[in-house]
């Protein structure tokens, strides 16, 4: 008889015939809704954004947004979650694990990502991975308090 | 052939001859035109051509000259043949069987015209006839082995299997004993089979089975053999060795049903009905404990108990096959169990054991007595098995509820909308069912089943233009809805069929399900092919199992259907007769209107005529380019506006039920059309006999109630006979009226009273009293409708205090009551009060407008204001686009740990 532990969580990539799965995340996850330009972005991010498949369940996804800056490439985390019965498990860090690993195969400068400033989880969460907090954006957020917001950010030491 | 011609001609109508058989018309076609230059009326050189310009898609033409070519060398065999194979190209194989039989009468020993005659004999299942040509072809030429296969299979359709083998063992024979080489020792295992088959099927088992032994080493198929072998064993009364080539057999596949099936025979413990005492049932529990040890990666091994054990047994069983199954999470698990459901007392204790399970997952993450952690997606898939279960049990709204949790747990599991949508179906809201079937197809688009659960869902939703695009999504390129009738899609043919009917249209539902039938035809059709193929590729065995399966093809459910319905349109084309349809329309609308209407009509037949000039074009010029097949023929109907013009609908409806009557003769639904149309064509006596097979299937179903009644009112009161068919007529009534148990010495009126008292507790046949009463006595009418009222909706005795409550009656039993009321007692008060009450018994149902159901404005589903849920546009909520805020909300409880 399986523990959550023992079942397999598989990754797979975001095209438009799975995208609902995606859509359906982020409508139980995030109380935004997000544009089209935000699904155009994840999809054309390729590798870098990615649903997590627990026994062949969709129940997380990480989406990102690549920019380019002076000619070095950064990547933006936009999205990252796991439904909640399916939390503390490892998925969330399989997740990044994997944009990370792309990151330094594609010799991405440094990623970053927007995170409320109470969320210590999240921050407690990612400076595990080597991020750290390089900036505070005041009124970030217009109708949810605390409205400023960090930017959390690792770089990448260019080889 | 072309023996009347010169050297230089008689060339030419070889090269005839050889471009029509290489395809290649058009230079067939100039070698002909050449000859008749010369010898304009060679009539075998017509008929060639003629043969020629009918694979060019001239038909007309090419009838004319094979005509013109057999009338002008009436004696020559090359003509008839041609005339023959001209027919048989346009499935007439009557005609086709006679043209050959005229080219034989010339030329006896044709083997070509032979061997095309004996396929169309076996297409034909003119069985003596097969066998006649099979003869002569065997005697004509003997060394060939297809003649001698052949000669014996005709035998053996013909009913003679012993024939058969005689011949099968005089070609064996002719055979070498070093027989057969390498190459085609598949070849001969099929004919050692076959000739086994044989055997067994004239009971001459122990031949059989000598038979097999002895050839064993030419038998390369060993699986079937092993097979035969335990078979024939059982057969013979050696129980012993039989089952242990089963337990052979189940170790090489532990999973196939029929070994068990064939094991427990072997052992005694088999029962057809599935009921046995308990005794056996202990022995079988024991065999299947044992077997499970042997085999613990199969299911079947832990499925078959289930249908067997009981009560405590069966309890234990069904826990213990359940439990890994919802941990794995297999969607299927319900449907595999729901065979179970016809058990008095298994949902029951299904119900108990999961309901235990849920509440034990909840509070402890474990199964009931169990420290082990179930992952999470145990308790989405136990959510999930209830739901189906409390919709089986037809109580919707804890089924909804049970889904519901499931969604919100898990939200991206397809297989939960899907179910969903089949509770609000059954629950009888359609709209709601078909909106949710569109969620669950756009969370996959690449998944063609629950595209076409959608469209199913869109078409019983009558949403017939939504339906056809999201069908379309799925069909090759270009090809659209002609596509669908290539894949004889006859799922859709009927959904879609049915809801035109519902519509009213009646045009494009005859068309659809007119539809279905020509597949069938197509299906009996593409048998064609096989009868020379697989008799060249000895592929016996299958060739005479698909002839029989083609012999009882009209009985498979599609058909069924689709001839009930087709049948069903023409009864109401009959009861609403074209013309006055139309003007009852007309005189209802205001004079403006009409002028419109008429305008519209002018403006939609000048569209339809150009449409068909069009079409005449494009067909021509699409010949005169290429003479190749490349157009498609045009429908010329598409919306069955002719099919509904036909001058005597009951004609055309004779003509499925007729076949209805010969391949379900079993169905209670058929008698009642044979009655509903014996009735209108005043056939009272074919209407007689309708109504005996109704009494003799199911005497105590509401409609043969029915129909025995108004059989005997209409009989009754027509005056006295005039005529001697009338006299006749009433003369073998009267003789057999006594006969029918529900008459004797009794009036209409108190076989109906009789039948209400015995069931006097069930709506569907108290409404069929009531209506019979008030048909009886138009003055009862009253008294019919407080009959009617007074009914109760018991509820369902349920063992364990379950969630919620079931009752008795059923949503479609209720909404034809509601019909029966409004349209047939005509009375709107009582419809309006039936209404308001069965919208309490069924809050979702659309039909009685319910107060969950889609129609109310607050509702999700209602159209006229769909929720754009994961809409488009943009509508974010912190009016700036960029934020990536959700990591805050998910991560709140985010405990990460690695």
């Amino acid at each position: 008889m399986g523990t959550g532990r023992e079942a397999s969580v598989s990754l797979d990539g975001v095209r438009d015939k799975n995208m609902m799965q995606l859509k359906k995340l982020n409508t139980v996850l995030f109380p935004v809704r997000y544009n089209d330009k935000y699904y155009a972005d994840a999809i054309s991010s390729g590798e870098f954004t990615k649903l997590a498949y627990y026994s062949d369940i969709c129940v997380g996804a990480i989406a990102c947004r690549l920019e380019t800056k002076g000619g070095t490439m950064r990547v933006y985390i936009m999205t990252l979650g796991v439904l909640a019965p399916y939390r503390g498990i490892g998925i969330g860090s399989k997740l990044l694990n994997h944009v990370l690993d792309m990151c330094t195969k594609q010799n991405v400068s440094e990623i970053y990502l927007h995170v409320q400033t109470n969320n210590e989880d999240a921050i407690k969460f990612y400076k595990k991975f080597g991020f750290d907090i390089t900036d505070t954006i005041p009124d970030y957020y217009i109708n949810i308090e605390p409205r400023d917001c960090y930017v959390v950010t690792k770089s990448f030491a260019q080889i | 052939m072309g023996a009347s011609l010169p050297p230089k001609e008689a060339n030419l109508f070889k090269l005839i001859v050889k471009s029509y058989e290489t395809k290649q018309y058009k230079k067939g076609l100039k070698a002909a035109d050449a000859i008749l230059k010369k010898f304009p009326s060679h009539g075998e050189t017509l008929s060639m051509k003629g043969l020629t310009l009918n694979c060019m898609d001239r038909k007309t033409e090419a009838y004319e000259l094979v005509r013109l070519g057999v009338k002008n060398d009436i004696k020559s065999h090359v003509c008839w043949h041609v005339y023959g194979l001209l027919y048989r190209s346009d499935r007439e194989y009557r005609e086709a069987i006679k043209c050959y039989r005229n080219a034989l009468r010339i030329d006896p020993d044709n083997l070509e015209i032979l061997r095309d005659l004996s396929l169309l004999q076996a297409q034909m299942r003119d069985l003596s006839g097969f066998v006649e040509t099979r003869q002569q072809l065997l005697t004509l030429k003997p060394n060939h082995r297809m003649n001698w296969i052949g000669f014996a299979v005709s035998q053996h359709l013909n009913a003679n299997a012993s024939k058969a083998v005689e011949i099968l063992e005089a070609f064996e024979g002719t055979l070498e004993d070093d027989y057969p080489p390498e190459n085609e020792l598949c070849e001969h295992t099929e004919m050692i089979m076959y000739k086994v088959s044989l055997l067994e099927e004239s009971g001459a088992f122990g031949k059989a089975l000598e038979e097999l032994h002895k050839k064993e080493p030419k038998i390369v198929d060993k699986l079937s053999y092993k097979e035969q072998e335990a078979y024939l064993l059982w057969k013979l009364g050696r129980p012993a060795e039989a089952s242990k080539l089963y337990r052979v057999l189940l170790s090489m596949n532990p999973d196939n049903y029929r070994y068990y099936e064939g094991l427990q025979k072997c052992l005694g413990l088999y029962s057809e009905s599935g009921q046995y005492s308990s005794d056996r049932i202990e022995k079988l529990n024991a065999l299947y404990q044992s077997l499970s040890e042997q085999y613990t990666r199969s299911s079947a091994v832990k499925r078959i108990p289930l249908d067997f054990l009981q009560d405590e047994r069966f309890k234990e069983a069904v826990a213990k096959y359940i439990k890994p199954l919802l941990t794995k999470g297999v969607p299927s698990l319900f449907s595999d169990l729901c065979s179970l459901y016809d058990h008095p007392r298994k949902p029951d204790i299904m119900e108990q054991l999961v309901v235990e399970m849920e509440h034990s997952i909840r509070t402890t993450g474990s199964y009931p007595g169990s420290d082990v952690k179930e992952p999470p997606s145990t308790l989405l898939w136990t959510l999930f098995f209830l739901a189906q279960h409390y919709d089986k049990r037809g109580q919707y709204d804890v089924a909804l509820g049970k889904i519901d949790e499931a969604i919100a747990h898990t939200p991206t599991v397809i297989d939960l909308y899907s179910v969903k949508s089949r509770i609000m179906k059954h629950a009888g809201d359609l709209t709601a069912a078909a909106a949710l079937a569109d969620e669950a197809r756009c969370m996959d688009l690449a998944d063609r089943y629950i595209n076409s659960e959608c469209v199913k869902r869109m078409l019983q939703a009558d949403q017939v233009t939504s339906a056809e695009k999201t069908a379309v999504l799925f069909t090759k390129e270009g090809d659209q809805l002609n596509s669908l009738h290539d894949m004889q899609c006859m799922w859709y043919d009927l959904a879609s069929g049915d809801s035109y009917f519902r519509q009213g249209d009646l045009g494009r539902a005859l068309k659809r399900f007119l539809a279905v039938e020509k597949h069938y035809s197509d299906i009996s059709e593409d048998q064609f092919d096989f009868h020379s193929y697989c008799l060249r590729k000895m592929t016996l065995r299958s060739y005479v199992g698909m002839l029989k399966f083609e012999d009882r093809l009209h009985s498979f459910p599609y058909f069924h259907k689709a001839a009930i319905r087709a049948i069903r349109c023409y009864l109401k084309l009959h009861d609403t007769p074209k013309s006055t349809a139309e003007e009852d329309e007309m005189s209802k609308l205001a004079p403006a209107q009409k002028k419109k209407m008429k305008k519209q009509k002018k403006a939609e037949a000048r569209a339809k005529k150009e449409a068909e000039t069009k079409i005449e074009e494009s067909t021509a010029c699409g010949v005169s380019k290429s003479g190749k097949r490349n157009v498609k023929p045009v429908d010329p109907d598409p919306h069955g506006e002719k099919l509904i013009q036909v001058e005597d609908p009951m004609a055309e409806a004779s003509k499925y039920l007729r076949l209805l009557q010969k391949h379900s003769p079993n169905s209670l639904e058929t008698h009642l059309l044979s009655f509903e149309v014996n009735m209108r064509k005043e056939k009272f006596l074919l209407a007689f006999q309708a109504v005996k097979q109704l009494l003799k299937l199911d005497a105590e179903n509401p409609d043969s109630h029915r129909s025995l009644v108004k059989f005997f009112l209409k009989t009754g009161s027509t005056s006295s006979p005039t005529t001697e068919a009338e006299k006749l007529r009433c003369s073998v009534l009267e003789a057999e009226r006594p006969s029918i148990s529900q008459l004797q010495n009794k009036s209409l009126v108190e076989a109906n009273k009789e039948f209400l008292g015995r069931h006097e507790d069930s709506l569907v046949h108290r409404a069929a009293y009531a209506e019979m009463l008030c048909l009886l006595d138009p003055s009862k009418k009253t008294e019919a409708i407080k009959l009617i009222e007074d009914s109760t909706n018991k509820v369902v005795q349920q063992t364990n205090g379950a969630l919620g409550v079931a009752r008795e009656w059923k949503l479609k039993d209720c909404i034809a009551v509601h019909k029966l009321l409004e349209t047939v007692f005509l009375d709107s008060e009582a419809a309006s009060r039936w209404k308001s009450r069965c919208a309490e018994y069924f809050p979702f149902s659309t039909h009685f407008e319910g107060k969950r159901s889609s129609v109310m404005p607050d509702s999700v589903y209602n159209s006229s204001l769909k929720s754009n849920e994961n809409g488009d546009t943009p509508n974010h909520p912190m009016g700036q686009t960029e934020l990536n805020d959700g990591q805050l909300e998910a991560f709140k409880s985010l405990t990460v740990s690695t």
